[in-house]
């Protein structure tokens, strides 16, 4: 899987990528050395059963996607069915292109996983 | 006659390895050798540099001794270097719940939980964390009724000078939030125009600590559900965006089949968050989101 997410990291406006389990736990990394996978991680799955939470009482279906951003840049999380993709976002990328480029890349992780399981 | 300690020495001379180092170290540390625990983490750390357990024990030792800045950054090593070590996020849980940041802490220990599901411990820690949120949760109230009477009695202004902004200390009970809104009918017509949007399906106007300020076209009790789960979100994303070097948050959207829900935020002290369809482009409603913090004079 890092293989993919090497390439990944070769898109214009992507700072690095992980991916997570729904729970938080790091299935595959490739960020840039002195970022603690760990800490980011731990804080993903806060979120992400935060935002399970909202979608559950709010009948909103199932989380596709979930962007955080500031003007220092930010986070895509696209889901890859059993895991959580989060892409770094560098500040100065325009995320709708990004989304575009990165759907090929999102599309191979998900068909991966879903053969796993 | 030898001691189990002494042959573990010769043992780990003879045929040194990661298992045998911990298991002296942990021996050493607990007949009182503590130097000479240290001393074996440090060999093992730099024989078997992949080996997260060295670092969990050595920042045992460090925590008893006091220095807990030293303990947490051994564990970050630890788990980063075994990211399946349930000791070392079970710590770093321990830790963060003794320094009171929860979030930080129930995540650790849910990945500790996600490892190892029946840990007696990572349990009891975990059910800990969950009785003092909801210990917090139902003890707000009272302060919050406190803080009612205080914005009544016209102590608090506006930085704008007009009507009192109500410094929300607790989850609004249905009489506050009644008797709020009825001495400020111009902080509900805030959000008119975020909500008048097309798509827009109800708005609320929180603080950093997840507490409704005003909310419209939201279901009794849904909005303060919104407003505590939008800000656990907005935290853990503050966290994460600090991990990445950024120091604050200003957006966050939930994407899903059925709905999105947005957030936008000024500062780390008042949100408006937006349920709305999905499709709705994020970009009106930013717009509409900071005219409503503006007409709030929270911006």
């Amino acid at each position: 899987m890092n293989d993919v997410l090497d390439q990944l990291n070769r898109v214009r406006g992507v700072g690095g990528s992980l991916l997570v389990s729904n729970e938080g736990l790091v299935m595959a990394s490739a960020l840039r050395s002195g970022i603690d996978e760990n800490q980011i991680a731990a804080s993903l799955g806060t979120l992400l059963e935060g935002a399970t939470k909202i979608a559950q009482v709010f009948q909103l279906g199932k989380i596709a996607a979930f962007n955080a951003g500031s003007d220092q840049g930010g986070m895509v999380l696209v889901s890859t069915g059993p895991a959580f993709l989060a892409i770094i976002v560098d500040p100065s990328a325009n995320l709708a292109l990004l989304q575009l480029e990165t759907k090929p890349f999102v599309e191979r992780i998900t068909q991966r996983l879903t053969l796993k399981t | 006659m030898e001691s189990e300690l002494d042959r573990l020495r010769k043992k780990v001379e003879n045929f040194p390895s990661a298992s045998l180092y911990n298991r002296l170290a942990e021996l050493a540390r607990d007949a009182g050798s503590i130097d000479e625990a240290e001393e074996v983490c440090r060999r093992c750390m730099r024989e078997f540099p992949r080996n997260g357990h060295s670092y969990v024990i050595l920042a045992a030792i460090e925590a008893e001794r006091g220095k807990r800045e030293d303990a947490l950054k051994l564990l970050r090593s630890a788990v980063e270097r075994d990211p399946r070590s349930v000791s070392g996020y079970l710590m770093l849980g321990t830790l963060l719940l003794q320094d009171k940041d929860y979030i930080k802490a129930l995540g650790y220990l849910k990945q500790a939980a996600a490892i190892k599901p029946n840990d007696a411990q990572v349990t009891a820690r975990i059910a800990e964390i969950e009785r003092i949120q909801a210990a917090i949760a139902a003890a707000t109230p009272a302060v919050a009724t406190a803080a009612a009477a205080a914005s009544a009695s016209g102590e608090i202004k506006t930085p704008m000078g007009g009507e009192p902004l109500v410094p929300f200390a607790g989850p609004m009970t249905t009489a506050i939030k009644a008797a709020a809104l009825s001495t400020s009918g111009s902080r509900l017509a805030a959000l008119d125009a975020l909500c008048g949007e097309t798509g827009v399906r109800g708005a609320l106007v929180a603080d950093w600590h997840g507490r409704v300020v005003v909310a419209k076209n939201m279901e009794a009790g849904q909005d303060e559900l919104l407003a505590a789960l939008s800000s656990e979100i907005a935290k853990s994303s503050t966290a994460c965006q600090a991990a990445l070097g950024s120091d604050r948050l200003t957006t966050w959207a939930l994407l899903a089949g059925a709905g999105q829900v947005l957030s936008f935020q000024r500062d780390k002290a008042f949100s408006v968050v937006v349920l709305a369809d999905p499709g709705v482009r994020p970009a009106m409603l930013e717009l509409r989101a900071r005219q409503t913090l503006i007409d709030l004079g929270t911006a």
